[in-house]
């Protein structure tokens, strides 16, 4: 200090510029705030008026806003998070204590370690919409390995579904009957068959000579046909059917969804893993536990609320996602049967506030905004939890 | 809680698994605190090191070391921070495989055990020569549960047969009456000197013949240096203790031979009267006597 010449005009310029430069800090700063409020005010001012107990219950209907809702979205939203974290989650972790916990010696594996850990760093950039495009081609298309799906004719390769012929007996009502050759869409009845009335029950369907008069019971009625009446293919889904490839579904759309959220899993899991005092690996090691018991019982239990915190950010991402889904589902708004199977399409929140912000009718604007609202709740309470969690960990180290 | 209530009024310890390890065994103590200076051949080998090399990588941490370690003795590793001791000491147990870096050659033998060999059974090896480190490192479990993993790991034992394990393992290490009442309470909340006699029951759990000790009582405060001291020196009835330190009032006051490490170097290694008071090399005297290190 003592050796500076004092320059009192430079010292002055020098406070000026440091106690504005504070300022405009603040100010830049404060205009991140006001465009989350204005943004928040907005939507809020949009969308709370549509917020009701039917908007939360109900499907969307072509230009009735007010019978329209999110439920189908919400459910969609739901079944996808659920696909995405049973396959994310699981292999995320693996992944991780494979790159954390299994350090090779063998030059081969160290390469392959290497290899998988530039790529994760790399995938965790790459825009959601790149994944829509793998998703399509390895989920919903499978690369073709298995055929592929037309409109008109069923898969080759599924499981879980059954079908008959449905026919209208001359009482009405309709029945089933055995399916031989999916592939063949409609027959005509020529000798009587066993058949199932709508119950379930089986019954001896009659086939009547054309000519033959009607016969006047209606128990009768619902139990005959004429010759040669045609019956049309039918069939019963359960609620696992599935086939291949999964073509555009819920199940490609929740892999697509796992694949975008992946490196986040694996990266959150790698620092919670990290985060680990080796002194606690080592002191298993030292009571001679072995790899596995170590990872197991030590590491993991530690690493699990850093793990869960990575987990849960790396959903409230995939549930705010449009784009991949869009790519692989197309932009579904609604659906007349909703989600039965795992092989349905289903409209998802984002998609449905993208549907609805571009609607003619501008009342939509108002509901997309209202779903936003239940989006951004959403996300909200995810995070909560995972603050939550990590706050209840720190706690419990204390 | 009901588990632990009735764990007081059973018997000290349990007679199955306490039986199988012969070194646990009550009747091994042989010989007065103030025992008579004895000579290194005189004592049975525990440990037997043979032209012993070890390496980071390029860099040779240890050179050619033979020694033998007694049984039933304290010995120290003594010498200035780099010289290797800890190194020598990780080996024992080859707590050094998961140093990627780290390879050794030569020969360390534990009874019939080659403990370098390629074969060797490293698990089985870790549970006969238990190990302590310089911080205190208790699972963030329960006491009880800390000191149950061990056995958990390598025995088939009754939940009674594991509450006196416990119970003993905490007595042997002078812990039990401190803990007795909060044994399901987090392990982490016990004081660092309490904590690393925890470590020290934990070890002994599994049943060991063999303890290793890397600075015990580096991160310690001169009362619970001392209450660890007093328990090494209790231990030393019925195994075979070696310990590293940087302390050489510690080394003087807890062990029975002491090796001075010297860069990568044993200079010197004896009876630990003798080290400290009439040591044969140059290096050993300025090195006891606080020249440097």
């Amino acid at each position: 200090m003592g050796h500076e010449t004092s320059n009192p005009k430079r010292d002055a310029s020098r406070r000026l510029f440091d106690s504005s430069f504070a300022v405009i800090c603040l100010l830049l700063s404060s205009l991140v705030a006001v465009i989350l409020v204005v943004m928040i005010v907005g939507i809020f001012y949009q969308g709370a008026g549509w917020l009701s107990p039917t908007f939360m219950t109900h499907g969307h209907r072509e230009n009735v806003p007010e019978q329209s809702g999110i439920w189908q979205a919400l459910v969609g939203s739901f079944v996808i998070c659920v696909i995405c974290a049973a396959f994310a989650i699981p292999v995320g972790i693996g992944t991780a204590v494979f790159l954390e916990e299994f350090k090779p010696r063998n030059s081969l594996l160290k390469w392959f370690h290497g290899v998988v850990q530039i790529n994760i760093s790399n995938l965790a950039g790459v825009p959601s919409i790149v994944y829509g495009i793998l998703g399509v081609t390895a989920f919903v298309y499978m690369f073709g390995w298995f055929g592929v799906i037309q409109t008109d004719s069923p898969p080759n390769l599924e499981f879980g579904i059954e079908y008959r012929y449905q026919v209208k007996t001359l009482g009405g009502e309709y029945v089933t009957f055995a399916c031989d050759d999916k592939t063949v869409q409609t027959t005509e009845i020529r000798e009587s068959i066993t058949a199932e009335n709508k119950d379930g029950k089986p019954f001896e369907l009659k086939v009547l000579a054309k000519g033959t008069p009607r016969p006047k019971e209606k128990a009768e009625l619902n139990q005959a046909v004429f010759e040669g009446k045609s019956a049309s293919i039918t069939s019963r889904k359960k609620f696992y059917y599935m086939h291949l490839p999964f073509h555009k579904s819920v199940l490609a759309a929740g892999l697509t969804l796992a694949l975008v959220i992946l490196p986040i899993v694996i990266i959150a899991s790698q620092e919670a893993l990290r985060a680990v005092p080796n002194s606690l690996r080592e002191a298993a090691f030292g009571l001679g536990a072995t790899q596995w018991q170590v990872v197991r019982g030590t590491v993991i239990p530690s690493a699990t609320p850093g793990i869960m915190t990575g987990a849960i950010l790396a959903m409230s991402r995939a549930i705010g996602e449009a784009a991949p889904l869009i790519a692989v589902m197309g932009a579904t708004i609604s659906t007349t049967l909703g989600l039965t199977n795992m092989m349905d399409q289903s409209p998802t929140l984002p998609v449905i506030i993208y549907r609805w912000a571009q609607d003619d009718n501008r009342d939509y604007e108002g509901l997309s905004a209202a779903a936003i609202i239940v989006l951004l709740a959403l996300l909200l309470v995810m995070n909560s939890v995972a603050v939550l969690i990590r706050y209840r960990a720190e706690k419990n180290k204390g | 809680m009901t588990i632990v209530e009735n764990t007081r009024h059973r018997v000290v310890r349990s007679r199955k698994i306490m039986s199988t390890e012969n070194t646990l065994s009550d009747k091994s103590v042989q010989r007065p605190a103030d025992q008579p200076v004895e000579s290194a051949g005189s004592l049975k080998s525990a440990i037997e090191i043979e032209n012993f090399n070890a390496y980071y990588g390029d860099f040779q941490a240890l050179h050619n070391i033979n020694l033998q370690i007694p049984e039933k003795r304290v010995t120290a590793f003594i010498g200035p921070s780099g010289c290797g001791k800890s190194t020598l000491l990780r080996w024992i147990n080859r707590m050094n495989d998961v140093v990627a870096a780290a390879r050794a050659e030569g020969r360390i033998r534990i009874g019939d055990i080659d403990v370098l060999g390629r074969s060797t059974n490293v698990v089985d090896l870790r549970r006969h020569v238990g190990i302590v480190f310089q911080k205190p490192t208790p699972f963030p479990k329960s006491i009880y549960d800390n000191i149950a993993y061990g056995p958990r790991l390598h025995f088939k034992i009754s939940a009674a047969e594991l509450d006196d394990l416990v119970e003993w393992s905490l007595k042997k290490a002078a812990l039990w009456e401190e803990v007795k009442n909060r044994l399901h309470q987090s392990a982490m909340g016990l004081s660092g000197g309490q904590q690393q006699r925890l470590c020290i029951a934990r070890a002994i759990a599994v049943g060991p013949q063999i303890l290793l000790m890397d600075e015990p009582c580096s991160a310690l405060d001169p009362a619970s240096t001392a209450r660890v001291e007093d328990l090494i020196f209790e231990l030393r009835e019925q195994f075979t203790i070696v310990i590293v330190t940087h302390n050489m009032h510690q080394a003087a006051r807890v062990s029975d031979r002491t090796a001075f490490f010297f860069q990568g170097d044993i200079v010197e290694d004896g009876v630990t009267d003798q080290v400290f008071t009439k040591p044969k090399k140059k290096q050993t005297e300025d090195y006891v006597t606080g020249k440097f290190g």
